[in-house]
Parts: C-alpha cells; structure tokens; sequence
C-alpha cells in the first residue's frame, strides 16, 4: 500500500516491478478509508469492520469489483503477488 | 474490563503518547496486569488480526495503523513522531489520534518526497494517489508485504 506522485507513476512502477496495475484510489477516498478502519481504534468499543462491512463501505466511496471484495476467491488459485 | 481489553488500550496508548513500541513489560506495568497474561493477550490479539507480532512473540511489529519498526512513512502529531505500515496507516494515525498531522513518505516510483498536512477536516487537497497490488481478499495472507 503506497503514495505516488501520479497515476502516471502509478503505471510506470507496475511496468518496471511486473506488478499488476490495481485500482487507482484519491487521496479524499483514502481519507475516508483511513476514518472508517482506524477513527475509534484508540478507545474501549473500537473493532475491526467485518468482511460484509467492509464491502459496504468500499461500495460508498465507489470502490467495487472483484478487487475490493473481502471474500472474493477470484485470486485464490493463481500465483501469489510477491 | 476484561484483561485482553485492558492490554489492547495499553498498547495503543502507549504508542499514541510516544509514538514507539511498548515491551510486554510496559504493557504489564500500564495495565496492571502480570507478564505472563501480557504475551497470552499478545498472542489472542494476534489470532483475531489485532497485532501482528514479531518471531518471538513478545515483540510487536504493527499495532495498526502504528508500526513498531521504522518505516517509510512518518507521521508528526502534536510533537510526537510515528510510523505507519503503509500509505493507508498513514492517514489512519491522525484518524486514530484525532488530531492535526503531518505526513512525510515518497513515490515509489520517483522517490519524490511526499510532505502532506492532515487536519480533522482531512489532507490538503493533493493530486498524489494510493495504490495497492494486494487484492482485500488476500490481505491478511503476509500482512507485511501487503
């Protein structure tokens, strides 16, 4: 999970490091990623967003598809991304 | 409170007020709580994707979003330096605190510093982006990597 400086850049990494080029996400919908996961983690109720939750709130800021699914198996079988 | 809570909260607010990794030691003392039941939280807070702990299981590696070893992404937040696991992390540490912060990571492509102020409102308004190699299913599959 990385910055970079452009989605430019963002192809220009995937291309040298012959990693798969992934959904593209604004530094605003990370913002709101960051509140969702971590806004009460310091206090005595806070939990982690099971998987169905997750799914919802990726669907909230418009992140869908097989890659944002919590319990997708479309990458179980093939090689691991290392 | 139960003891595992007890040590989950000491954890965090060690690393919040000092921005590094607590020993089980520390943990014990913050929480009044003996050793012993420290690594035995440690490691159920380890199996519900809590902590993520060193080899030898006493050491905390990630108290997400707070990394326990330098990385390359620092956060600063009312004087107190920190690390993150990762790009997300690092928004999550002034999400967590709830306070003004100041990122500093790079590109890692270009290795362009990033310098990225952080109110309660959210980041200055930047063209960066986030990616992720990692599909979410496979997240907790090597955590670190990902």
């Amino acid at each position: 999970m990385l910055f970079f400086r452009s989605e430019e850049r963002v192809r220009e990494w995937c291309a040298r490091t012959r990693h798969p080029l992934r959904p593209i996400v604004r530094m605003d919908q990370l913002w709101a990623l960051a509140r969702e996961w971590y806004s009460t983690r310091l206090q005595p109720d806070s939990r982690r967003p099971k998987p169905d939750e997750m799914g919802a709130i990726f669907a909230r800021l418009g992140l869908v598809g097989d890659f944002w699914d919590p319990q997708s198996d479309t990458f179980g079988g093939g090689p691991r991304v290392s | 409170m139960d003891l595992e809570l007890r040590v989950k909260l000491a954890v965090y607010a060690h690393f919040a007020e000092t921005g590094r990794r607590p020993s089980a030691a520390d943990v014990a003392s913050r929480a009044g709580v003996e050793a012993g039941e420290v690594r035995e939280s440690f490691a159920s807070l380890r199996s519900k994707r809590v902590l993520v702990l060193e080899a030898d299981g006493a050491s905390i590696r990630m108290a997400p979003p707070f990394s326990g070893v330098p990385t390359q992404h620092e956060v600063t937040a009312g004087g107190v330096s920190y690390y993150a696991n990762c790009a997300w992390d690092a928004l999550g540490i002034p999400a967590a605190l709830g306070r003004p912060a100041v990122v500093r990571s790079r590109c890692e492509e270009s290795l362009e510093p990033l310098e990225l102020a952080v109110s309660d409102q959210g980041p200055a308004a930047t063209d960066w982006v986030f990616h992720c190699v990692v599909p979410a299913a496979k997240w907790w599959d090597d955590i670190v990597f990902t």
